[in-house]
């Protein structure tokens, strides 16, 4: 084999792996060409960039089933993609899909990129991603039963720094769900039950994080 | 086969002039093949002459042209396809871990519901759901990585929320779905 003939392979062994490495997305063949030219742009730029391209197809497959318009859809895809943009640059390297979407969606509720950033990054020890993803999704539903962004942020934040476990952001979304059915007001909920919460972290001496190991084969 | 016989004489000579080989005199054949055997003799002697008869940079620009053609190709072959993948950018680390999610509806006289939401990419058709024994509740279970998904219930054609979990914030088309959070291990 001559070497052009090897020349030759390797391009287009590599422009294999490069296309084949692509994300390819669907969408819904209900919008006007017009729209999906212009969905199929901020996909470009968002795959461009490195960012998650399926969330963005699944808002368009959202909206046309909820039988919004095409300009609507147009609107909500593109905001997501800057929410991710930004999600993004909030967290630096990671490449967790669900702590990206997670802090897009917080970004969506109306939390300060700011103040994320700050929960993210936090002096010392940076939290596990799941477990942040778990206080950033916490915060979105509190913002969604009327608690303020502000309020939402730091109850998480008090969290956080106590270095709550995913499962005590469950229970405290729960509480607060409950109380308010209860005929509580939002905000009053949350400061009742994060209150709670603080008090029972703030019991437990903090330690290093202890694994159990298995026994060595023998 | 010919069939030179139905062609005109004059014609028929100048194919037949043509069909004799002309002559081929025994120097001219010597000269070509001193003049191939001395190339070939200069290609072994230095063979760095050609390694790169295709340039770095014409490798490259193929290289190019060939990913942005493939991409093409490859865009074109997937656009039409219905399933969507997802991006292998984004890394769902998770994926490895799911867990079982059981949704049920009650929706006695419902004739058919389907699940739909950020899992199954808000196909309608995707993950139908089952009519419980009682006949009073729809069902459905499948496999979820931890995260935070919006979900809703195809019944009868129309969207509906599911009464029992938290409402989505900020609806992006004014019809709420609902929220659920799965946990990681």
């Amino acid at each position: 084999m001559t070497p052009r003939v090897l020349s030759l392979a390797a391009v287009c062994l590599a422009s294999v792996v490069v296309t084949s490495g692509a994300q390819s997305v669907t969408l819904p063949s209900r919008l006007a060409p017009e729209t999906r030219a212009a969905l199929e742009r901020v996909i470009d730029s968002a795959r461009t960039i490195g960012l998650p391209v399926a969330p963005l197809a699944d808002r368009a497959a959202e909206g046309v089933l909820k039988g919004a318009d095409d300009q609507r859809i147009l609107i909500a895809v593109r905001t997501l993609a800057r929410e991710l943009g930004e999600a993004r640059s909030i967290l630096g390297s990671t490449n967790e899909l669900a702590v990206l979407t997670a802090t897009a969606s917080a970004l969506h509720a109306g939390a300060s990129s700011t103040e994320l950033r700050r929960l993210a990054h936090p002096p010392g020890n940076a939290p596990d991603p799941h477990t942040l993803a778990t206080a950033f999704v916490t915060l979105t539903d509190l913002v969604a039963k009327h608690i303020s962004p502000t309020a939402a942020t730091t109850a998480v934040g008090e969290l956080l720094r106590r270095r709550a476990t995913d499962d005590q952001f469950v229970v405290l979304r729960s509480e607060v769900e409950q109380d308010i059915r209860g005929g509580v007001a939002p905000e009053a909920a949350l400061t009742k039950r994060i209150r709670s919460h603080v008090e029972l972290l703030d019991a437990v001496p903090l330690g290093p994080k202890v694994i159990t190991r298995p026994p060595p084969p023998v | 086969m010919r069939n030179d016989d139905s062609l005109p004489p004059g014609l028929r000579r100048a194919v037949d002039t043509l069909r004799e080989e002309p002559e081929v005199r025994q120097e001219w054949m010597d000269g070509v093949v001193q003049a191939a055997a001395t190339q070939r003799l200069e290609d072994v002697a230095s063979p760095e002459v050609r390694r790169w008869a295709l340039r770095p940079s014409v490798a490259i620009a193929a290289g190019l042209m060939f990913a942005a053609l493939g991409s093409g190709i490859t865009y074109a072959v997937m656009r039409p396809a219905p399933v969507t993948t997802t991006s292998p950018v984004a890394t769902d680390s998770s994926a490895r871990d799911k867990a079982p999610v059981r949704f049920s509806l009650v929706a006695p006289s419902a004739v058919s519901v389907t699940l739909v939401g950020d899992f199954n990419g808000w196909n309608p058709t995707a993950v139908p759901m089952r009519r419980s024994a009682s006949g009073d509740t729809w069902e459905v279970e499948i496999g979820l990585a931890p995260g935070r998904y919006t979900y809703a219930f195809v019944v009868d054609g129309h969207l509906a929320r599911d009464p029992s979990a938290a409402e989505s914030a900020h609806d992006d088309f004014g019809a709420p779905s609902s929220v659920l959070l799965v946990k990681g291990s």
